[in-house]
């Protein structure tokens, strides 16, 4: 699991890499957590580098994102794999969490 | 090809353990047999959820050991995973979450066990000579 972190003005994006699964899922937490700052403006998440994410991996991102929505701060996800993508429609993680097709598109329309 | 993984687990570390001992038995499998992706990626969300369910739920009392079967198909790949563990249906003893709920009221209990009763198919499970026995399908593609 790597994890890569880009700010622009305000916008954070976080690129994490690899397969994220019971074993390192608490790493996965750990590391987001300490990527995010309270003065974020917009937080997305690049999925583009996960092909593998089990519910260990899910319940992290459901907890990232009830704390960014706790704070109002706009969080979305992007360019997931369609692996990742049907986990997220059989989870219904679609429907409380914003997902684009392209970095680029979240970039433009996350507000 | 049909070909079988047993885990012993050891309680507490048994998890941690485990995981990488299930993708490496995946892996060896779908390179043997020719998988397709999807194939693999699905195999492994189902073992992954079904197994670290029944490590991490409190249901290792008396739990020694756990035999995963895979066996290649069409496209396809039936599993089959026996454990001596408590009494425990997969299929009905949890109730699916309701994945309607809004973000601040969402909570992550019986997502696995909802992952693995959608993507997989042919499901069933019984209780016999003291041990629980799961067999489902995995199938490639949409």
């Amino acid at each position: 699991m790597e994890l890569a972190q880009e700010r622009d003005s305000g916008t954070n994006v976080i690129s994490p890499a690899g397969r994220v699964d019971g074993s390192n899922s608490a790493d996965f937490h750990e590391a987001l957590a300490a990527a995010i700052a309270d003065d974020d403006s917009r937080v997305i998440l690049d999925m583009g580098g996960i092909d593998y994410i089990s519910s260990a991996g899910l319940r992290v991102l459901l907890l990232v994102a009830q704390r960014l929505g706790g704070s109002s701060t706009p969080f979305a996800v992007c360019s997931l794999a369609a692996s990742v993508d049907e986990v997220f429609r059989i989870s219904g993680f679609n429907q409380i969490i914003t997902v684009y097709g392209t970095l680029d598109e979240a970039k433009a329309q996350l507000a | 090809m049909r070909r079988s993984l047993n885990i012993n687990p050891v309680p507490g570390a048994a998890a941690a353990e485990a995981l990488p001992r299930i993708v490496a038995f995946v892996e060896e499998m779908a390179e043997l047999d020719d998988w397709a992706p999807d194939l693999v990626l699905r195999s492994n969300l189902i073992l992954e959820e079904l197994i670290l369910n029944t490590l991490t739920h409190g249901r290792t009392s008396g739990l020694s050991d756990i035999e995963i079967t895979l066996e290649s198909g069409v496209n396809s790949v039936t599993i089959t995973v026996v454990d001596d563990g408590a009494a425990f249906d997969p299929l009905n003893d949890k109730p699916s979450p309701d994945t309607e709920l809004p973000l601040q009221e969402r909570s992550i209990g019986g997502l696995g066990l909802h992952l693995v009763r959608t993507m997989a198919e042919d499901l069933g499970y019984k209780h016999a000579d003291g041990k629980n026995h799961l067999t489902l399908v995995a199938r490639a593609g949409a």
